[in-house]
């Protein structure tokens, strides 16, 4: 029993380890509630209050993304509580600035360049969720593990275009 | 109901995400840099424990799969093209 409760309380576990956790998630989730993991349809559903509110005919806020508090958005609440609860289990709890050391030796140590690139790279992210269908969860692994060949197309295309943007951003340091 | 199962269900997946580091710049980025394959293996095995466990119980005839995201090629593929450029600028 102390075990298990070191082993929970580490900051980092291993990768499989928590893999399993969210594999047996992804079964609970399919068996309990008939439908899938994922993250950036519930983003979309909030964001088509405002959508609809600038453009009240708009098909995609309407039909594909409606405005409306779905079991996603909710998905979302629960993510936010237990990424929380991950860090307090940990002790590594603690309101920050989203800084990361890599980070500031690729771009800087400016604060306000790290939200600059958040802000857009979280722009370009969930627009590009919303042409494939969706992000790493809703479609890569809610996707693959359905065996859909849109998975995995989305897998290759993200890890392509990772892989050179993260070349570009860090050149020789590569 | 089914809104304190999505509840329940999102608290355990942001756990594991934390747990895996995947809240974290570096982890995220270094898997395109190929540095830490954290995020592979992560994201493998996960898909590979919901298999094993959502066949079986398919072909038991207890649950019925929900419906599979939609493919439709030059959509998914040019979407993660976009997205991987995101995700590796922010490391989310």
């Amino acid at each position: 029993m102390t075990w298990l409760v070191k082993q929970i309380r580490k900051e980092e576990w291993s990768p499989y380890a928590a893999g399993a956790l969210l594999g047996i998630v992804g079964i609970l989730t399919v068996v309990l509630a008939h439908a899938l993991l994922g993250a950036s349809g519930g983003f979309e559903n909030v964001a088509a209050y405002i959508g609809k509110l600038i453009n009240p005919g708009n098909t995609y806020f309407n039909y594909v993304m409606p405005a409306a508090i779905t079991y996603p958005v909710v998905l979302l609440v629960g993510v936010f509580f237990g990424g929380m609860l991950g860090a307090l289990s940990s002790g590594t709890f603690k309101v920050r600035t989203m800084d990361n050391e890599q980070w500031k030796q690729a771009y800087g140590k400016q604060t306000w360049k790290r939200w600059l690139v958040l802000f857009l790279g979280g722009v370009v992210v969930e627009y590009a969720a919303g042409i494939a269908g969706g992000c790493t969860s809703g479609l890569a692994i809610s996707g693959g593990m359905l065996l859909a060949p849109a998975a995995f197309l989305f897998i290759a295309g993200m890890f392509a275009s990772g892989i050179v943007t993260a070349r570009v951003v860090y050149g020789k340091k590569f | 109901m089914t809104y304190v199962i999505a509840i329940v269900l999102g608290v355990f997946f942001g756990f594991s995400l934390n747990k895996a580091g995947l809240t974290k710049y570096h982890k995220v980025v270094n898997q395109f840099r190929l540095t830490d394959m954290a995020v592979l293996k992560f994201m493998m095995t996960a898909l590979v424990v919901t298999m094993l466990g959502l066949y079986p119980l398919r072909a038991m005839g207890l649950i019925v799969f929900p419906t599979v995201p939609a493919t439709y090629i030059v959509g998914n593929l040019l979407g993660g093209l976009i997205f991987g450029v995101g995700m590796s600028l922010t490391g989310t």
